[in-house]
């Protein structure tokens, strides 16, 4: 019995590497979870303008901060990662890419013409709302009550006003709107680096640290839980090319404005984790 | 009635100086980026140019609209960071003049292969002068994508040095990551015959 489960989730982590795709580097925070929904502090058209409403929170100022040091010698304030296995890595990229690019996209785009966009909103949501649990855990680890709060009412709303969370009533809600955490993060808010870099097949850029967190959200996912285990591996698969279905663009735009795409990506991996274990 | 007839004049003219005195105010730099990105919204839409064989006049057409927005001098210092001294002047020019048509040509041509009426939200403008960040989101299906211009006022006039995509995704310092890797091993020439061939790749396929 033991064996059989540990035998299930060596073959489900497994065969999850090959289903999971990540749009490289676009909004892959979330890699293989439910489709992030975007967090809009403040929903309003309006902007605020003049000067006496600008109150920077710390982020914003630091959105704002003149990177001007690139003259002040020769040390750069850019947060690198070490990437001891960069051959192994580019392999990866090459392969990561084909895939991509001839059989990934190509069927998501083919899914979303046949499925209208409502549907796959609500698809989304749905699988986004199965996320809450995980992110709610992730929350309390980092110290974010406010949050957990937030996470756990967003949760109950949009499970029962959003019917199961097909729907994201929600969204319309300020405060109901945390960013979303995951366990890479809250290591990296614990203080455990980020190793080094790492590109995995299928999933696509990832650092040591995160891939191990990415691990052990899987194993708490509900999705992982379902029996059969085709099925569950079938309900990853599907909300992954879900997801895909809305961006098939963003690929192939970050790979075609690079003069280096896998430096790029690198790069533009480490500043999205940045940014998100800033928040 | 003197008395009257006069604050009324003093009134109006008050009311003419106001307006021009408004008119004539630099413009926010939310409302600079706006009214730029509306002018490229306007062209994406218009019906002269979805007509076969005008994709070309069309990219002109907007590269004449954004350059103004950019301020290439500034990126392309940025992009190359602490090792723009190694330049001379003659390569920082050339430099400038390639990466600022390498980076119209690549976005451009995605802008218009893939706008399809997506809204875009004008969320706040944050200013600290010389600098200013505006904050904005495209909308997209039911995705949200955050975009965030970095502007910077020289003579007066704001102009965009960075864009922040996702929260805080610098694409100077995505470019800036690029090149270093190229110059630590290659002189500044090398970097610009790259970009220059790059560019002539692009131009052949946009024909």
């Amino acid at each position: 019995m033991k064996n059989r489960s540990f035998t299930s989730i060596a073959l489900f982590t497994v065969a999850l590497l090959f289903l999971i795709g990540c749009a490289g580097a676009t909004r892959s925070g979330d890699r293989g979870t439910p489709g992030e929904l975007p967090s809009d502090p403040e929903s309003s058209l309006s902007a605020s303008t003049s000067e006496g409403e600008n109150q920077l929170s710390d982020e914003e100022l630091l959105l704002l901060e003149d990177d001007s040091d690139w003259n002040d010698g020769p040390t750069e304030e850019i947060y690198t990662v070490p990437d001891p296995i960069e051959p192994f890595n580019r392999v990866m990229f090459t392969i990561n890419d084909k895939l991509y690019l001839w059989i990934m996209i190509p069927v998501a785009k083919g899914y979303a013409k046949v499925v209208e966009p409502q549907i796959r909103t609500g698809v989304k949501n749905f699988f986004f709302n199965l996320g809450a649990p995980i992110r709610i855990v992730n929350n309390i680890l980092q110290g974010k009550g406010k949050a957990a709060e937030a996470e756990v009412a967003r949760f109950l709303y949009n499970s029962t006003v959003g019917v199961l969370g097909f729907g994201n009533p929600a969204k319309h809600h300020d405060g109901l709107n945390p960013d979303p955490e995951d366990l890479g993060q809250t290591l990296g808010v614990w203080g455990i680096g980020d190793g080094f870099f790492l590109y995995l097949p299928v999933l696509g850029p990832s650092t040591l640290r995160d891939t191990v967190g990415f691990v052990g959200d899987r194993y708490a996912s509900p999705v992982g839980f379902v029996e059969p285990m085709e099925l569950s591996l079938g309900l990853s698969g599907y909300n992954v090319l879900n997801t895909l279905s809305f961006r098939t663009d963003d690929y192939r735009t970050l790979k075609d404005a690079a003069l280096d795409p896998y430096v790029s990506f690198r790069n533009a991996y480490i500043q999205l984790r940045q940014s998100k274990l800033r928040r | 009635m003197f008395l009257k007839r006069w604050s009324v004049a003093i009134a109006i003219w008050c009311l003419f100086v106001g307006t021009v005195g408004a008119g004539n105010a630099s413009p926010t730099p939310m409302d600079f980026v706006k009214e730029r990105i509306d002018q490229i919204i306007t062209i994406l839409n218009d019906p002269t140019y979805h007509t076969p064989g005008q994709k070309g006049s069309q990219r002109d057409r907007i590269w004449e609209v954004s350059q103004p927005m950019f301020d290439f001098k500034e990126i392309s210092q940025r992009t190359v960071g602490p090792k723009w001294d190694l330049f001379s002047e003659a390569e920082k020019e050339q430099f400038t003049h390639v990466f600022s048509s390498f980076l119209g040509n690549t976005y451009i041509d995605k802008i218009q292969g893939e706008y399809h009426n997506e809204q875009i939200v004008y969320l706040k403008e944050l200013v600290k002068e010389p600098l200013a960040l505006v904050r904005t989101k495209l909308v997209r299906e039911s995705v949200e994508i955050p975009i965030d211009y970095r502007l910077r006022k020289n003579d007066n006039q704001w102009k965009v040095y960075d864009i922040l995509v996702e929260n805080g995704v610098s694409l100077v310092q995505n470019y800036r990551v690029q090149f270093r890797s190229i110059l630590e091993k290659e002189p500044p020439a090398e970097l610009i015959r790259r970009l220059e061939q790059k560019l002539q790749e692009q131009n052949q396929a946009l024909q």
